[in-house]
């Protein structure tokens, strides 16, 4: 029996952590209705002042709006500028005019202080609920997109639903229906499709693309025998075994954690970890290994909060799918609260359109959308979802951490926490620590603020204060790691139904402080058939899910297959994968494209089913060796009559030279490395470790999960690394991703951008990759634990050779790969770099580091690197 | 008198480099050194016509600096401030800062710039430019390789190959701190990958230098092998192009694996290089100080602008410098200043340091952003893009000094007199190094490409 488990939520069952986060108020909603007597005073005593003293600098219609702060009305006035709101009705410490005109933090009007008496007039109104009758009101924004535009756009290629095409005869090449499809376009501009690819060819690119893992030797001799037999039946069986390892879900994954812009710091200015951010990527990873349902999939990502859960297990799992919308960068930066809601919803609803639809919709925040028929009100239409929706990421209040929020508890255990237990004495000491740290950073704040004391004093540097802060927030992420029992907790980023259900307002040119009139929540007008029907107490987040993954949407089963077929062909169909826009490309066969989306919806929106289905087709199997003619007539590959040569991505490169090594470990490492540093600012060299703080107690120290000791950092910090590059063998997925710090192995071979979403990687030949292979720690270490293997497995030369390159280039060598290799071996040199200050190698030594030089040569050929 | 430049295809390279194209992994292999100089895609060429530009420095201001409070003085912007304007509902805007004449030549320049406003006689304001593209990265497309649609080779690429370099241990190309995900602005798309920009300097992080080069110590990451000594590297490095040469040969056509070879080569001569050439510790402290390296604001831009002497100094052809967060939609008043203070006595320190040094006179330093910005403020504190009138800069080798060329309306929202369109602005920076830029052509699957496709006029008025 299936119930829906967001009845039996209770408080006590999905707990938000608590932390030390001061409620922020100052929300038009909260603002109670003003009495007439209110009104009176205000127009009495207030109003005249604001316009005399505040107006010149602090509106629209004066001079500026200095600090973003304009006084001209309420709404203006709650929401604030830089520093936050000016006004929060009924607290005078919160509301930072009050602040400003007893010239606290603030001093104005700058010239001179207000009266004592217009002071007094002040708290008084304040305290009353600051009344203010200025509501902007009437603003009503008015679309340049016409109804007539919206459904003319419904014409566009890009969105009007798939059509099943009819698949053509086809020639006897043509062994699939993707084959006839393809074939078609050869036709149209004379082309022939170029020869198959070998077998270990075929097999390296296949094992590549699929689970992102080179063949090892016995499979290539297998494999090399049974396509001599039958290859459609030997590729058919190697797909199977493929689609269904392990490894197959942590190749695709990375691809979808591209596009999601997974990360696990915030970024930006102060770059501040996700601790928990792991628990999403583990899921993405195992719903590509258990072939979730795409749709599910997306509307898990969306709403899982909001769908019906059958066990404690699933609705976790719901839970961390949401971590989707949570993982944003973000300016934690942000003084005002409202901006940087506004920001946050801005940022949930690009990457929603975008990953999800291929369409860009935020550009719509400040004006109608300039390149398709997306007028703004639908963007506040999806933003009023977002609005009645609560993000959920973590982190502590600290002077550079301003916008901290809480986690979500998860309703399963985790057995094996990141973070360690406390005695209840343990507790009680940190929070006092903690509370003594506080207390002193707030001393070195107002001493900052007195002249008396030297500016030299260490109690005055602004440097003390920092530290003395970070150290406070470093110690409640601490505390908010465990229970009041001291057991560590299990949590998770992702979302909540907000407390209020609340349309957006249009905001004129997307200025917060500019409303205009309201929209009704809704989806993207140009892509539905309907107009949206969401219930009143609904945020709409479900509906949208669900809306996004209907069968006849016309983009998001479309963008899905661009982006398989371009993984797996190395060229996508429509060549901006996230740009299905006017604007963007459009595709090179709309037919194939059409033909790949319906299937892929047919089959139950199965990933490994349409992987499947281009693994086995003619087309995948085709040679990339050059062709003068076929180049000449498409030298951009649009048609795909030949293969496309591609640099492997910067896992591949890394996991392939720890398989050739025998070193990798293909055991998921349990969370992040990031996860072991808890909730803490990420600096040039990583992130601040609890440990090392002075004045902090032991007890945060080593936390499991923490990367190898010391030594290992010195040394990657001396060939340019930071501590994301300790050596550890798992597989490249699950290296960390701090924004603003990412390991050396990962950056220098194009990684994705991870503050963006990115559809399709980089693909560069740099001297700065050459240095990496010809001298980096990591790639010395392998090239050893290589020729250690070798010389383990084979004994005669030959017989190493062959091996090396088997392991390596995963085929044999040719004949003068072998006589290169004995020469190199005749003259190989050995001398040990100058500075070393160490005795000549021994005779057995200098033959070790000759094996070592020759396998690193072969990690940093071409031919390991390009997969034809 | 006229110059030839040889039109290389790649099967010339094929054909005439007896070792492959991949000419310079050879050189240091055997005596076919001395036969491959002669075919060496980098080295030093003569140009179509004498210039007198050598070398150049572009500085790239990303984001879109706003030219009516830097560059394009508009006082009626000032006369009719809050009224409607031309393309939409907001309000004019007038700058918030002040114009002056400076230098003899009198050139209108705002207060933001009160240090290179010194060097007003050695400038040439191009206030006429305009472009296609409305968005950032579209425009930075265009701005670098003229083609916002398909991957085409850059600016610095074109330069590169038209010139070659005269210094064959470091990059003819070198970008620095150049933003994420940016390698296609700096790329050498079909042309040899040997042409392409080399980055250097870890990629900046939203406007943020992270320049790392003042002390003796590595300045780039592997920059040296801790097990092997020099001599021993170059005969794994034999054996590593060996193979690829073999695989070159194997397969004809691998731009990628000609890419791969190229980059070893580089890579093992910038070990010797690099190093000492970045290390500004031997430069004196009236240098330091005329670039503003003083741990302050100016301190990250000036050490670039520092750098970006010294590369060329040694013989680098092309050296791009990127300064981030010139998108001032909001907070125009707090944050333009910021940025212009920033680059501001680090751009002045470098025209006086190159004069100082006499290589102003064949340096070609270029300043702009992908855009401008409109003369309206849409929230009274900020200014969208415009791509329809906007002003770059140009000093130093081959340009007349104190001009202002082309003028955009009284507002500064198009370009309407001697509108300079970016392949313009290309077909002028070509023509400054002695390029033609419709003879400067590559042929790729089947066509002559060229940087300016089918379009581009010389600005003849600003070469000196």
């Amino acid at each position: 029996m299936q119930h829906n488990m967001q009845r039996n939520w209770s408080p006590a069952i999905v707990a938000i952590v608590t932390l030390c986060l001061t409620a922020v108020a100052g929300a038009d909603e909260n603002y109670p209705e003003p009495t007439a007597e209110g009104i009176k005073f205000f127009e009495a005593k207030i109003r005249p002042v604001l316009v005399d003293q505040c107006y010149r600098c602090h509106s629209s219609d004066g001079q500026a709006v200095r600090g973003g702060l304009s006084v001209a009305n309420r709404t203006a006035l709650l929401a604030g500028g830089e520093s936050g709101p000016a006004i929060v009705p009924g607290n005078l410490d919160q509301s930072l005019l009050w602040n400003a005109i007893n010239y606290r933090d603030f001093s104005m009007p700058p010239k001179t202080k207000l009266p004592a008496e217009t002071i007094a007039d002040f708290r008084a109104w304040i305290e009353m609920g600051a009344p203010d009758p200025r509501v902007p009101t009437g603003v009503v924004l008015k679309s340049r997109v016409t109804e007539e535009d919206i459904q003319t756009g419904k014409e566009f290629w890009a969105f009007k639903p798939p059509v099943a095409p009819t698949i053509p005869q086809g020639s006897e090449w043509a062994t699939t229906k993707i084959d006839r499809l393809v074939e078609q376009q050869f036709v149209a501009h004379e082309l022939t499709p170029a020869a198959d690819a070998d077998a270990h060819l075929f097999l390296r690119r296949m094992h590549l693309d699929l689970v992102g893992l080179p063949p090892s030797p016995e499979t290539m001799t297998e494999f090399a025998e049974a396509w001599k037999l039958n290859p459609e039946q030997a590729i058919s069986s190697e797909v199977d075994r493929l689609l269904g390892a392990l490894q197959f879900g942590e190749r695709w994954a990375r691809h979808w954690l591209d596009v999601a812009r997974y990360a696990e710091s915030t970024g930006k200015e102060v770059d501040v970890t996700f601790p928990n951010a792991w628990r999403y990527r583990d899921y993405v990873i195992d719903s590509f290994n258990n072939d979730k349902p795409y749709d599910q999939f997306v509307r898990e990502q969306v709403a899982g909060d909001l769908l019906p859960a059958k066990t404690d297990e699933e609705w976790a799992e719901h839970l961390i799918a949401t971590g989707f919308l949570a993982l944003g960068s973000k300016a934690l930066i942000e003084q005002n609260p409202r901006q940087f809601q506004a920001d946050l919803i801005d940022e949930q609803i690009d990457v929603t359109s975008r990953v999800f639809m291929g369409v860009s919709v935020a550009c719509a925040r400040c004006h109608d959308h300039k390149f398709d028929p997306i007028p703004q009100i639908d963007y506040y239409a999806l933003a009023g979802i977002f609005q009645s929706t609560e993000t959920f990421y973590g982190g502590v209040r600290s002077q550079r951490n301003r916008q901290p929020s809480n986690l979500i508890i998860l309703p399963t255990e985790d057995p094996n926490p990141s973070d360690k237990a406390m005695t209840k004495q343990e507790i009680a000491e940190l929070k006092q620590r903690r509370d003594e740290l506080e207390k002193e950073a707030i001393e070195a704040r107002r001493a900052q603020r007195m002249p008396q004391i030297k500016e030299t004093e260490p109690r005055r540097t602004i440097a003390n204060q920092f530290v003395l802060d970070a150290q406070a927030a470093q110690l409640t992420s601490r505390l908010n790691s465990v229970d009041e029992n001291g057991k560590p907790l299990t949590v998770c980023m992702g979302v909540q139904a907000a407390d209020r259900v609340k349309n957006a307002q249009v905001l004129v040119r997307g200025e917060i402080d500019q409303p205009a009139q309201e929209v009704p929540r809704g989806f993207v007008q140009v892509l539905s058939s309907t107009a949206a029907t969401i219930a009143p107490a609904s945020s709409g987040r479900l509906e949208l899910a669900k809306w996004m993954t209907r069968p006849e949407h016309p983009l998001t089963a479309r963008v899905m297959v661009n982006r398989i077929w371009q993984h797996l062909m190395g060229e996508a169909i429509v060549r901006e994968p996230e740009n299905f826009g006017a604007s963007g490309p459009g595709p090179t066969d709309a037919v194939l494209l059409d033909y790949l989306a319906v299937r892929f919806v047919e089959s139950g929106w199965s990933v490994k089913t349409l992987v499947r289905e281009i693994a086995t087709s003619r087309v995948y199997r085709l040679s990339s060796q050059f062709d003068q003619q076929r180049f000449e007539k498409d030298p951009d590959n649009l048609y795909f009559a030949r293969a496309k040569t591609r640099r492997m991505d910067a896992e591949a490169i890394r996991d392939s030279m720890l398989t050739a090594s025998g070193q990798l470990d293909t055991k998921r490492p349990r969370g992040s490395m990031i996860a072991g540093f808890g909730s803490t600012l990420i600096g040039p060299n990583g992130p601040a470790m609890p440990g090392m703080m002075p004045g902090t107690p032991g007890t945060a120290g080593q936390r499991p999960g923490m990367p190898a000791g010391m030594m290992a950092m010195a040394r990657n910090r001396q060939s340019g690394g930071n501590i994301f590059d300790s050596s550890v063998y798992y597989r490249s997925v699950y290296l960390p991703v701090a924004r603003n710090l990412l390991p050396r192995s990962l950056e220098v071979f194009d990684f994705a951008e991870p503050s963006m979403v990115i559809g399709e990687r980089e693909s560069s030949n740099t001297p700065a990759q050459a240095l990496y292979m010809m001298n980096n720690t990591f790639v010395l270490e392998q090239s050893d634990a290589l020729a250690r293997r070798i010389l383990k497995e084979a004994e005669a030369p030959a017989d190493r050779i062959d091996l090396a390159f088997r392991l390596v280039y995963n085929r044999p060598p040719t004949d003068e790969e072998v006589e290169a290799s004995y020469q190199f071996f005749r003259s190989a040199d050995t001398t040990p770099a100058a500075g070393q200050g160490r005795a000549p190698r021994s005779a057995s030594e200098q033959k070790f580091v000759a094996l070592s030089e020759f396998c690193q040569a072969l990690f940093a050929s071409a031919e390991f690197r390009y997969v034809n | 008198m006229t110059f030839q430049i040889p039109n290389f295809s790649r099967r010339d390279f094929l054909q005439t480099a007896s070792a492959g194209f991949g000419y310079l992994a050879f050189t240091g292999l055997t005596t076919q050194a001395a036969e491959a100089q002669s075919n060496n895609p980098l080295s030093p060429k003569q140009p179509h016509f004498p210039a007198k530009a050598k070398r150049v420095i572009f500085l790239c201001m990303q984001g879109g600096p706003s030219h009516v409070d830097t560059f394009d003085y508009k006082p009626q912007l000032a006369t009719d401030a809050g009224k409607g304007s031309k393309y939409g509902g907001s309000k004019l805007m007038p700058s918030p800062w002040e114009f002056k004449q400076h230098g003899q030549s009198g050139l209108w320049i705002s207060d933001l710039f009160p240090e290179v406003a010194k060097h007003s006689d050695e400038m040439c304001l191009i206030r006429s430019m305009h472009c296609d593209q409305p968005t950032h990265p579209r425009a930075m497309t265009q701005m670098h390789t003229g083609n916002a649609q398909f991957v085409r080779p850059s600016l610095g690429a074109w330069t590169l190959y038209g010139l070659g370099t005269e210094n064959d241990s470091m990059p003819g190309f070198v970008a620095l701190n150049p933003p994420a995900a940016s390698a296609q602005n700096f790329g050498s798309a079909f042309l040899p990958a040997i042409y392409q920009g080399t980055k250097v300097g870890r990629p900046q992080q939203r406007g943020q230098g992270n320049f790392r080069g003042n002390s003796g110590g590595p300045s780039l990451a592997d920059i040296s092998n801790p097990r092997l000594a020099s001599s021993a590297q170059r005969k794994q490095l034999d054996f590593i192009q060996t193979l690829n040469k073999q695989k070159l040969e194997r397969e004809e056509h691998q731009p990628g694996v000609e890419g791969v070879i190229e980059s070893y080569e580089l890579a093992f001569r910038m070990q010797d290089v690099l190093p000492d050439l970045m290390d500004i510790t031997e430069e004196s402290p009236k240098t330091l100080d005329l670039y503003g390296i003083d741990g302050g604001e100016t301190d990250s831009f000036g050490r670039q602008c520092l750098m970006a002497r010294r590369f060329i100094e040694s013989g680098v052809r092309f050296v791009e410098i990127t300064h981030g967060n010139w998108d001032h939609h909001f907070r125009l008043k707090t944050d333009l200043p910021a940025r212009c203070n920033e680059v501001d006595k680090p751009i002045a320190g470098l025209l006086t340091d190159l004069a100082q040094r006499g290589m102003l006179k064949d340096t070609l330093v270029i300043w702009g952003g992908e855009f401008g910005r409109t003369p309206d403020a849409p929230n009274g504190d900020g200014r969208d893009h415009n791509n329809k009138g906007y002003t770059t800069w140009m000093a130093g080798g081959g340009v007349k000094g104190g001009i202002s060329y082309g003028a955009t309306d009284d507002y500064g929202y198009a370009a309407v007199e001697n509108k300079c369109h970016i392949h313009d602005w290309h077909a002028t920076i070509l023509h400054l190094m002695g390029l033609d830029h419709t003879k400067l052509t590559y042929r790729y699957a089947g066509r002559d490409f060229r940087l300016t496709d089918v379009y581009g006029n010389v600005v003849e008025d600003i070469i000196s």
